[in-house]
């Protein structure tokens, strides 16, 4: 599955990627995240909760973030599995300045496996947008600087 | 009881309701998970969530502390039990070996890694998601068509090409036929994934009796008699001391004509544990790791004449068998070549079937089982061929019809089709539905800008499966008749009825042969421990195989009851009718009964005979039958939505002489609404990962009552010369006429719109881009 496309942050690009690395910020951005460590560098350790019509379960996952280019662009590279299945991705992130803040762009792969694939498929696409939509707008309520 | 009718009455040819019918409407049946034994454990199977991977650990030591967890078995745990049988044979088949539970691979999403045994299917389930598995995901490949592109992942890496088989079926000429040739047509087509998806999910229970030495196995399948020697083997016991039960059996439609991993992997566990152990497939498990049905890619050719007589048919054909072979998989597409010559009179065939395996789950017998994806290329070719020529598609099939006067008709591909009048079924279904009529209206509709088509399927199959050389496992079946000494009737067949209804129309053959009343008549099914050795229920065969059987026993039992009458009589001058052997010479009586009675009490015998009264048949015919029909389809495309409406369904099948036409009705209403599920509305859909993306009723559109037309049906009578019934069979035709019937209605439809060929299925989605020319 390709997922695509781009959010505004009323935030310099500076500030936007540094919050995108913070990991107390991305816990409480990410959707049905319960808890986030870093494990070593640019590499955290992620529980999160996730419901898929009529599934719902725990995740265990990893993200890792490469390629960096303070403030232009990373790589963030999330891997996750639970009851429910298995996911995943791996997405490029492009920081531009735009209208006084930054439009981020990303572009990248999921992979889905398991219950969630076979049952869930219909929905998949529609959550992940929803997803994402929900993580900038939390991130998007963070303090200016 | 429901049946009032005298003896006298005959019964054979009457619609007479089921007598199976009231337990299953009032839920009294027992299914498998009905069936609770004293001490039963249940198991909980952990899949592969990867269509491709390496297998580098599995961690049990979670589950296995659970409380309430029994036992976790592992690839590791099975050396030992044999793996799944696959009964199809042919030159240079390449046969994976196929474990009950992985080793160090698994090769499609579903596949059985390990699993859990507990107290109860709660702590067992929750025991299941305690297991870790460390998979090293490769690449998988999951079209058929990819999987033998040059560089594709191997489903099995020890034959990279991903072929399991090249088939090769000729006869014919068919260089000249192609240098003959007028106009030739080509055409790829489709027969999409299905998931036959049987209202009873599959379910084992297991009973190991270690002073027996003995295993009791209740398994929702078609074939009881060859899952005991197949399972038998596998776990090296004993056939004689493995007894199978097939309860009541919510369908099959081929889905259960096969012997699955789980089936000896509870009757290992059981043994293992010394306790009963149950395992049932939930409806997720159904779609992933039953057997699928179709999966083929057609290239067709037809060469024909100006005039539109065809000279020959071409065809390659790619069959996705999945990751390894079932029972039958690589037999599957076999019968679909064998049946590439159709009703048509042309003696020229080439095929190629290129057996490839995916990283998906096997496909294999799914009602019809290779001739529907035969018919449906065959009748679509036919159709095309007539666009091509501006031919109607009625006229160009009666110009290549094998003649009445042709039969036996040997065909290209070895065939001897026994009898028919294939022009006469096609005029009678043009004659019910008013077809001149039908194209003068399509003609207006046209003129107004309505997409309105006709379909025209005319086909023909073969069943009753068969001669036993033709037949992986024999192709005959049993039937014993043990009449009690009250003069009541028990009838053993060997065939395993689950919803055929051969209850019923056995009771009616007994009850006329011996003059008794049905009520007075018992048939019994599907336990190993009771019946003599059968072949089992598929491919059309129960009446046309399992019907002769009984029909000879009883007449074994007439002429031994005949003695007894002659003895008690005390003359030669006797005739057994209407349950009564009468003198004709003093019109004294004795009836049924009272023989039966003497017969066991036996005070007195008659010459060279024995007491008792039960005889055992095998019978094996010497040729399928070939059935064969006309299905009309009268459709409407909405040229805003691509909906398609059903206006008339019309469908004239001869099936030979009918014992029961209600329950042959009932067998082409069923038929019909499998083969329009297939040209409509399902597909099994895997993502290229391996992983099935319609795994639930959300996904995968399973039609219901609601989106069925009335199907009108009727039939022409053409008596099997293979048996003394006249039966054919017809638990398949519905599923094999109804397709092509229904796409060619479809594709007559958008025909002014220049569009010649869509896939299956016809969704509105496909339809509508089809007709917006986004296609």
């Amino acid at each position: 599955m390709k997922i695509a496309g781009s959010a505004q942050l009323p935030f310099s690009p500076e500030r936007t990627y540094d919050l995108m690395q913070d990991p107390v910020l991305l816990a409480k951005a990410i959707p049905g995240c319960e808890a986030l460590q870093k494990t070593g560098d640019d590499e955290y350790s992620l529980k999160m909760k996730m419901v898929l019509a009529s599934l719902s379960g725990a995740f265990d996952g990893k993200v890792r973030l490469t390629e960096p280019d303070r403030p232009n662009s990373f790589r963030m590279v999330v891997e996750g599995s639970g009851k429910i299945g298995f996911m995943k991705g791996d997405g490029l992130l492009r920081l531009t300045p735009k209208d006084g803040g930054t439009e981020v762009a990303y572009e990248g792969d999921a992979q889905i496996g398991g219950t969630m694939a076979a049952v869930g498929n219909r929905m998949i696409d529609m959550t992940a947008r929803m997803l994402i939509k929900r993580f900038f707008e939390k991130l998007s309520a963070e303090p200016a600087a | 009881m429901a049946t009032t009718v005298t003896n006298i009455e005959k019964l054979v040819g009457k619609r007479i309701r089921r007598k199976e019918d009231p337990r299953l409407i009032t839920g009294t049946a027992t299914y498998v998970e009905d069936i609770k034994l004293p001490g039963m454990h249940h198991a909980v199977i952990v899949r592969s969530p990867h269509g491709a991977a390496n297998i580098k650990g599995v961690d049990i030591s979670k589950a296995a502390a659970l409380p309430g967890v029994a036992a976790v078995f592992t690839g590791a745990d099975i050396t030992g039990v044999g793996s799944v049988v696959c009964g199809a044979d042919l030159p240079g088949l390449r046969k994976p070996v196929h474990h009950i539970l992985a080793q160090s691979r698994v090769y499609y999403v579903g596949h059985p890694v390990a699993v859990v045994v507990a107290t109860d299917r709660y702590i067992a389930a929750d025991g299941a998601d305690l297991v870790e598995v460390d998979y090293e995901v490769t690449q998988a490949v999951t079209d058929p068509e990819k999987a033998l592109a040059e560089g594709a992942p191997a489903v099995h890496p020890e034959w990279p090409d991903n072929k399991a088989f090249v088939f090769l079926q000729k006869g014919g000429d068919m260089e000249k036929a192609f240098a003959d040739a007028e106009v030739v047509v080509k055409q790829r087509i489709t027969s999409q994934r299905l998931v036959p998806n049987a209202m009873e999910t599959r379910g084992v229970v297991a009973d190991w009796l270690q002073a027996e030495h003995s295993l009791t196995l209740f398994t929702s399948t078609q074939i009881p008699h060859l899952a005991r020697t197949i399972l038998a083997g596998q776990l090296g016991i004993d056939e004689n001391r493995v007894r199978v039960v097939a309860p009541e059996v919510g369908g099959g439609f081929g889905s259960k004509l096969n012997v699955y991993a789980e089936e000896a992997l509870m009757g290992f566990i059981s043994r293992k544990i010394g306790k009963p152990v149950k395992w049932i497939e939930s409806r997720r498990e159904n779609f992933l790791v039953t057997i699928h049905g179709r999966g083929h890619v057609d290239y067709f050719e037809i060469a024909a004449k100006r005039d539109g007589t065809i000279l020959g048919l071409k065809l390659k054909l790619i069959q996705d068998l999945g990751a390894y072979h079932q029972l039958l998989t690589p037999a599957i597409p076999t019968l679909s070549v064998l049946m590439m010559p159709g009703l048509y009179n042309f003696r020229n065939i080439d095929a190629e079937v290129i057996g490839t395996f995916t990283n998906c789950v096997p496909t294999d017998a799914y009602r019809g089982a290779g001739r529907p994806e035969a018919t449906h290329g065959i009748e679509r070719m036919v159709d095309l061929l007539a666009a091509e020529l501006n031919m109607d598609p009625a006229v160009i099939r009666f110009k290549n019809f094998v003649q009445p006067d042709q039969f036996p008709f040997p065909t290209a591909t070895g065939l001897n089709y026994d009898s028919g009048d294939y022009g006469a079924t096609l005029q009678k279904a043009l004659d019910t539905i008013g077809y001149d009529d039908l194209r003068k209206q399509q003609a207006a509709a046209r003129l107004e800008g309505r997409l309105m088509g006709i379909g025209i399927s005319t086909y023909g199959e073969l069943c009753a499966f068969g001669p036993s050389p033709a037949t992986p496992a024999g192709g005959w079946e049993s039937a014993t008749v043990r009449v009690e000494p009250s003069g009541k009737v028990t009838i053993h067949t060997g065939t395993s009825p689950h919803g055929q209804g051969q209850e019923t129309s056995f009771a009616q053959l007994a009850a006329d042969e011996l003059g008794v009343s049905m009520d007075d008549i018992v048939v019994l099914h599907g336990d190993t421990s009771v019946i003599p050795y059968g072949i089992g229920t598929f491919g059309s065969r129960n009446t046309a195989v399992g019907g002769p059987a009984l029909f000879y026993a009883l007449q074994d039992i007439k002429e031994k009851v005949k003695k007894f009458g002659k003895m008690l009589l005390k003359s030669e001058n006797v005739v057994f009718e209407n349950g009564k052997c009468t003198c004709q010479v003093s019109g004294k009586e004795v009836t049924f009964q009272t023989i039966a009675g003497a017969a066991y009490r036996a005070m007195q015998l008659p010459p060279d005979t024995d007491p008792g009264l039960v005889a055992t048949k095998f019978w094996e015919p010497s040729n399928f039958a070939f059935p064969f029909g006309a299905h009309i389809i009268v459709s409407e495309v909405d040229r805003e939505t691509g909906q398609i409406e059903i206006k008339r369904y019309v469908a004239v099948d001869d099936i030979g002489n009918q014992l029961n036409p209600l329950l042959v009705e009932g067998q082409v209403h069923g038929g019909a609404a499998q083969g329009l599920g297939q040209a409509l509305w399902e597909h099994g859909i895997y993502d290229d990962n391996g992983q099935l993306m319609t795994g639930e009723f959300m996904d995968y559109a399973m039609p219901r009552a609601s989106m069925m037309p009335w199907v009108e049906c009727s039939h022409t009578t053409t008596p099997s010369p293979v048996n003394p019934l006249g039966v054919k069979g017809v638990g398949e035709a519905g599923t094999i006429g109804s397709t092509p019937a229904m796409v060619n209605s479809v594709m007559d439809a958008l025909m002014p719109l220049g569009i010649r060929h869509l896939d299956m299925p016809l969704t509105p989605e496909k339809v509508w881009k089809a007709i917006n020319g986004a296609a």
